[in-house]
């Protein structure tokens, strides 16, 4: 990518955002494109799609998961959102939307890098093959369909491999609670976070080596789980 | 750490005894109607609860009197030993107050509050000891008889003929923060009795089969729930004194009000409405006295008084029927009993007959009242102004027991015979006085004389020479026909009076125990709510029909409870519940508005204002309907009770809310401007100097500012949950929630700022889940977190651990910290309380556990804190959140 420096639009009414944002984009080797407004961020994404976009929840002239709705129509690149630490709702609104990731405001630059990688790797991957991932002593094939643990078969129930199936596909990219039920228990269950919790409990105590300090599968508090892909 | 080291981990209930205790120590005082009750054995077994659950308990002094049950009960418990105390000769052993005192326990159980101690002791009573104990402030738990109380003593001796040496002020009851009443029936005790379950002393021997007669032991357990019902209204008195009501308490006025069947009754009521109204709302009882001795009263007699009664009842009034044989004995033991200061009677125009046998009740008032005035109403009409229509099915089969009597001597006259055959000289009279006495047992008063009459007829006219005539020959046989007739009449007399007190005192205690069970459930009640729940099943059970209440919403009334199922209210129904709660009268079934309609619906009058409306599905009589109107009575204080006290708590909220708002401002000019003037500083320094520094230097600069920030971060966000606390704003979104998951993204978040700290985790395997809001939760343990960083040093250990203890999820933060003092300990969760030398990077505004208590409490979870823990060292805060059930997730 050393000769294409992919474009990312930051979508934010702050221009202090935008003042340390540009310059850290820049040092990391991306093009920062700046819109202070949600119209004027949606006609970026339409006239020129970049690779990314980052996009401020609250915004002055539009609702932020309208604005998120708008750009879904016609742009599928990763969205990552800034949102405040105790809004734990819109955040969620906001990635069952179709955002890709979410970071806290305040945050430091490290993290929002980090999080963009993720959704960046994670929509170039979902284009390409099914992934096999190994992650410590883990090994997970999901064309064969088999995990092994420190080289040994760990034996899962269809319901566990689902799940486990659905995270490492999200390639470390946040999956709500709703997702994740939608997917392996249908729709009639989005509401069932109880049965998320028992099987990732479960799935826990096969895969990590200490399930108290979980690798394989992290928690997003109030959120979603995310696969400890890095 | 592992779980082996610390076999027991406190109870966080206990814990939060401990912490809700301010200053002075809480007293407990276990009271019973009379010896052998059960309360010291209760006393201890709720002791050894407390210590179970991790209490600091002391047994002070107990007295076991060997039996086995209660001396079971001191096993393993710590007991202080007695003092010697020498006196004329004799040593005896006495509770050792100033080795309690110098021992500090967080509770110290004391038996019998109404001992006497030793002369040479320092207090002559114990209840003065509890007194010192309590402003050290340990908690003290004792016992009680009621008889025991100053107030009662002369109430007692009238009732069981024993007076009580050893007695305690009433005001030493009325400090205690919780009486609980240890009641069993008096034949249950007296069954104990029987089986030598209940200790008494050698000399008490012979004045205990008097004291344990069942008639005392109820009018003495019926004095026992008086207390009980006092402490409530003592209460309410307090919660109104706090709301800042200046109000109707003025000078302790009671009224009562005695009215009769007769014309005056209303009237009386009336004047006792008035009185009350000139004395600022002085609490006013109207009684009628029921005289087991004068048999029944006519139907338009009976009419008239439950009219009055519930006039009575609906002018705010309260009321009572006492009963008694003796009607001014009966009067003023009330009066005297309840404090009672204006008693008001009526004058009527009697005719001179009847007033010849009995003494007029009103100059026997005035001879024997002492220390209340006397009102005397004249009657202004004779004429009564309702006259009651016979009620029909009232008093079914009067004459039952009549013709009983009949047959009874009938029976008599047929074995007088019969023996008359066998024998000459058999003594005939006796066998007939037996059927007078039958028929007394068996019907009571009336029947009993009905039979001698007609007994002293059949005798002389069968049996007396010449038979067959009224006539007597014999001039001995004149004798023994007179004494004959007197005897029968006198025993008729006698053993009918002995059935209808009998049955008189099982009535009443039935009642007492029915309005027990109610004042108890109505008094723990702590929301209208709950109050108005416990109204409508107890109005249903009490009259075997459907009951509900309504409470005041908005303007308006709406139902607030119903049982024993939901009901639905039609237009009309809602018209006569209105008109209940707008004027204050009773609508509906069996009233003067809109009677056709199914329910009756009564206004709940307290004692400031109405406080609801109840429905009740059925019309009523007689004893039913009494019951029924003294529940709504009780109902409607409980309910203004459960108001006064959200009224007092939002009135309370706002105190703290001024004080919040300067501990406010002092925090944020500190707490804000610190980090800023760091960061401003450090920045400054890079654009003036930046070129001039060398690398280290200027990204230690950089650090800084980091950090600052971020601790002003920190702070913004104690201060926005603390608003949101603060200003009712938290809405929780509870969902099931792994609390090991919580505790792991909490201590993920503190992470860097552990620094050399190492952080043990001890989760089992298998936890429930339970529902809260995993934010708040996190929010919570990260602020705790962040407390033991700041108050341990760098190398310790903090330790998470979280597991399961009876319904209970518990999640324990310990530090190896310095330790919170005692003292200090209640007050950790309070805002803006903040400890010396802590150390510089984890200071905070003192926000942090008022806000983690904060938000536990809102999820309906409670947190408490422990320390020392370890050596003198060590802090341990634990929270405890209840586990729902799981629908369970069939999946797989």
């Amino acid at each position: 990518m050393s000769a294409h420096r992919p474009r990312i639009l930051v979508i934010d009414d702050e221009p202090q955002i935008h003042r340390f944002l540009s310059p850290a984009l820049d040092a990391a080797g991306y093009e920062p494109v700046r819109a202070d407004t949600a119209t004027e961020g949606l006609r970026e994404i339409a006239r020129r799609p970049p690779e990314a976009v980052v996009l401020d929840l609250g915004l002055p002239d539009m609702d932020g998961k309208q604005a998120l709705t708008q750009a879904r129509a016609f742009y599928a690149g990763p969205i990552v959102i800034l949102s405040a630490r105790d809004r734990e709702l819109e955040k969620i609104e906001a990635l069952d939307l179709g955002a890709d990731d979410y970071v806290e405001k305040p945050f430091g630059v490290g993290e929002l890098l980090a999080r963009l990688r993720v959704a960046m790797r994670h929509h170039i991957r979902s284009e390409g093959a099914a992934p096999v991932v190994d992650l410590g002593d883990l090994h997970i094939d999901l064309v064969k369909r088999h995990v092994l643990k420190a080289g040994e078969p760990v034996r899962l129930s269809p319901k566990e491999y689902d799940l486990l199936a659905q995270l490492v596909t999200s390639g470390g990219k946040v999956m709500t609670h709703r997702q994740l039920l939608t997917a392996v228990w249908g729709p009639a269950h989005a509401e069932d976070v109880q049965y998320l919790r028992v099987f990732v409990g479960q799935l826990r105590q096969k895969l990590e080596d200490d399930p108290a300090r979980p690798r394989a599968i992290l928690t997003e508090l109030g959120v979603g789980y995310r696969f400890g892909d890095g | 750490m592992p779980a082996e080291e610390e076999p027991r981990r406190p109870d966080p209930e206990a814990l939060l005894a401990a912490a809700n205790k301010a200053g002075r120590g809480r007293l407990k005082v276990f009271l019973g109607m009379a010896p052998g009750v059960g309360k010291t054995y209760e006393m201890l077994r709720a002791g050894r609860r407390r210590k179970a659950e991790g209490g600091d308990v002391l047994i002070g002094v107990v007295e076991t009197h060997g039996r086995r049950e209660t001396e079971s009960l001191l096993r393993g418990m710590e007991l202080l030993p007695r003092r010697p105390i020498e006196y004329k000769g004799h040593v005896l052993e006495e509770f050792d107050l100033d080795a309690a005192l110098a021992r500090k326990p967080g509770l110290l159980l004391v038996d019998e509050y109404a001992h006497s101690n030793a002369p040479g002791s320092r207090h002559p009573k114990r209840w003065q000891d509890v007194e010192e104990l309590l402003d050290a402030g340990i908690d003290v738990w004792t016992t009680l008889n009621v008889q025991h109380l100053e107030s009662l003593v002369e109430v007692v001796l009238r009732i069981t003929g024993v007076r009580q040496r050893e007695t305690v002020p009433d005001s030493a009851l009325s400090r205690a923060d919780d009486i609980e009443l240890v009641d069993i029936t008096p034949d249950e005790l007296r069954q104990r009795l029987a089986e030598g379950k209940v200790y008494l002393a050698e000399t008490a021997q012979r004045a205990a089969e008097h004291f344990f007669k069942p008639e005392n032991l109820t009018a003495l357990r019926e004095l026992a729930l008086r207390r009980m019902a006092l402490t409530v209204d003592d209460q309410l008195v307090a919660a109104m004194r706090e709301r800042g009501v200046a109000g109707p308490w003025a000078a302790g006025e009671r009224i009562l009000v005695l009215i009769s069947g007769d014309g005056t009754a209303g009237a009386l009521v009336r004047a006792g409405r008035r009185l009350s109204d000139m004395m600022m709302d002085a609490p006013w009882t109207v009684a009628h006295i029921d005289q087991p001795g004068r048999g029944a009263a006519g139907a338009q007699s009976t009419g008239r008084l439950n009219e009055a009664l519930k006039l009575a009842e609906q002018l705010g009034g309260a009321t009572v029927v006492l009963t008694g044989d003796d009607l001014v004995g009966t009067i003023l033991d009330y009066a005297v009993h309840n404090n009672v200061t204006q008693i008001v009677v009526g004058k009527s125009h009697q005719p001179r007959w009847k007033t010849l046998f009995r003494r007029a009740l009103t100059p026997a008032l005035i001879e024997r009242t002492a220390g209340a005035a006397l009102h005397i109403v004249t009657e202004t009409s004779a004429q009564p102004l309702v006259r009651a229509a016979p009620a029909p099915g009232r008093r079914p089969l009067w004459w039952r027991g009549h013709l009983a009597s009949v047959g009874f001597v009938a029976v008599a006259g047929l074995l007088a015979h019969l023996t008359d055959r066998l024998s000459d000289d058999a003594n005939l009279s006796m066998i007939f006085m037996l059927s007078v006495l039958a028929s007394g047992l068996a019907f009571g008063f009336g029947p009993a004389i009905t039979a001698a009459a007609l007994a002293a007829f059949v005798y002389n006219f069968f049996f007396l020479p010449p038979q067959l005539t009224l006539w007597i020959g014999h001039p001995t046989d004149v004798l023994t026909f007179l004494v004959f007739f007197a005897v029968a009449m006198t025993t008729g007399w006698l053993t009918g009076r002995v059935r209808d007190q009998a049955r008189e005192t099982a009535r009443r205690a039935s009642a007492v125990t029915a309005l027990l069970a109610v004042s108890r459930r109505l008094s723990i009640a702590a929301t209208r709510e709950d109050a108005a729940k416990a109204l409508a099943e107890h109005l249903a059970a009490a009259s075997s029909a459907k009951a509900a209440v309504f409470l005041p919403k908005d303007g308006d009334i709406a139902l607030a409870a119903a049982a024993p199922t939901e009901e639905a209210f039609s237009t009309a129904d809602m018209m006569a519940a209105r008109w209940a709660w707008e004027r204050g009268e009773a609508a509906g079934a069996g009233t003067g508005t809109l009677p056709n309609l199914a329910w009756t619906f009564h206004p709940l009058q307290g004692v400031k204002a109405r406080s609801g409306v109840a429905a009740v599905e059925a019309t009523l009589g007689g004893e039913g309907e009494r019951f029924v109107l003294a529940l709504l009575d009780q109902g409607a204080v409980a309910l203004e009770r459960a108001e006064f006290a959200a009224d007092a708590a939002d009135a309370e909220a706002l105190r703290r809310s001024d004080r919040l708002r300067t501990a406010l401002l002092n925090s944020v000019s500190h707490d804000l401007r610190t980090p800023l003037s760091t960061v401003l500083g450090s920045a400054t320094t890079l654009i003036d100097y930046g070129a001039t520094l060398g690398a280290k230097v200027r990204r230690d600069l950089l650090e800084s500012i980091r950090e600052e920030a971020e601790r002003l971060n920190r702070y913004v966000g104690d201060l926005l949950d603390m608003s949101r606390l603060e200003g009712g704003a938290l809405t929780t979104r509870r969902e099931w929630t792994d609390v090991r998951e919580v505790l792991g993204a909490a201590t993920a978040r503190v992470g860097r700022r552990l620094g050399e700290r190492r952080l043990v985790r001890d989760f089992p395997d298998q936890l429930s889940l339970v529902k809260v809001d995993p934010g708040l939760l996190e929010q919570a343990l990260v602020n705790i977190l962040e407390n033991a960083v700041a108050y341990s040093p760098d190398g310790s250990a903090i330790e998470t651990a979280t597991y399961e203890d009876r319904g209970n999820v518990v999640i324990s933060v310990e530090d190896e910290g310095r330790g919170i003092p005692t003292h200090e300990l209640e007050r950790v969760f309070e805002k803006f309380r903040r400890m010396e030398e802590s150390s510089d990077r984890g200071k905070g505004a003192g926000l942090g556990l008022a806000i983690a208590k904060g938000f536990v409490e809102a999820m309906g979870g409670r947190i408490a804190a422990a320390s020392p823990i370890h050596d003198g060292k060590g802090t341990r805060i634990l929270i405890s959140l209840r586990k729902e059930t799981a629908t369970a997730p069939g999946l797989l």
